[in-house]
């Protein structure tokens, strides 16, 4: 088990890992109220990413990879998925086309 | 014994709410996704030989340490389910620590305004 520091890096990791193995591969995320910790924590029972942090802009970050994961695991890993968000209007992005492309769009502010 | 409650999305999200706010004083909340066929392994196979189209959702699972709770989430239904999702982790998990730099620097600036404030006041006095 390894505790990413860089969220870039645990992102690209993560989705690295779900590609991998789509049916074995889980994406968890635990949250502590009483200390104010979050955890995410992606494995597939071989290899075990983690993320912690108690910084509430890490938050923001993550609702776009649940976003992503939700996607990915909802439509499955194949399909060409740019979609969305019910609210929002945001356009949510696959991971059909290159990290590099993909590491940008995640990262933008929209 | 481990009992999980599958429920469909909307009561699953109440619930959800619920667990988050009886952890407030103690205790943590898990969220896992997955990608599932919620079907087993034999299962599976036997649709695979046969030739049939497994179709996989997402299965959300959510635990407070005493209960747990389940649902499937298709390709129909996850955009309202996820910004739904989102709704409720923004307006529960409010125990995460807002930026710090812009914090110290508030406080570092009124440091200053107190510090020449005494200064003023202290040059004042000597002249």
């Amino acid at each position: 088990m390894v505790y990413i520091t860089s969220w870039d890096d645990f992102v690209e990791k993560s989705v690295q890992l779900f590609r991998a193995d789509p049916e074995k591969t889980r994406y968890g995320m635990k949250y502590r109220h009483c200390d104010g910790k979050l955890v995410l924590k992606v494995t597939d029972d071989r290899e075990c990413i983690k993320f912690k942090t108690d910084q509430a802009q890490d938050a923001k970050k993550m609702e776009k990879l649940n976003n992503i994961f939700f996607t990915l695991m909802a439509r499955g890993p194949e399909g060409n998925i740019v979609s969305r968000d019910y609210f929002t209007n945001q356009l949510i992005y696959p991971m059909q086309m290159s990290p590099f492309i993909y590491l940008f769009l995640v990262n933008r502010d929209v | 014994m481990v009992v999980q409650v599958r429920l469909q999305p909307d009561p699953f999200l109440n619930e959800l709410t619920n667990m988050f706010e009886r952890t407030t004083e103690k205790g943590s909340v898990w969220v896992t996704l997955k990608h599932s066929s919620d079907k087993s392994k034999v299962q599976r196979n036997k649709m695979k030989t046969c030739g049939e189209k497994i179709e996989y959702r997402c299965l959300v699972r959510a635990t407070d340490g005493k209960k747990t709770i389940s649902t499937l989430v298709g390709p129909k239904d996850h955009q309202r389910f996820q910004a739904s999702y989102a709704t409720i982790l923004k307006a529960r998990m409010t125990a995460l620590r807002k930026r710090e730099r812009k914090d110290k620097r508030k406080a570092a600036d009124s440091d200053k305004k107190e510090d020449s404030k005494i200064r003023s006041t202290a040059s004042k006095t000597t002249n």
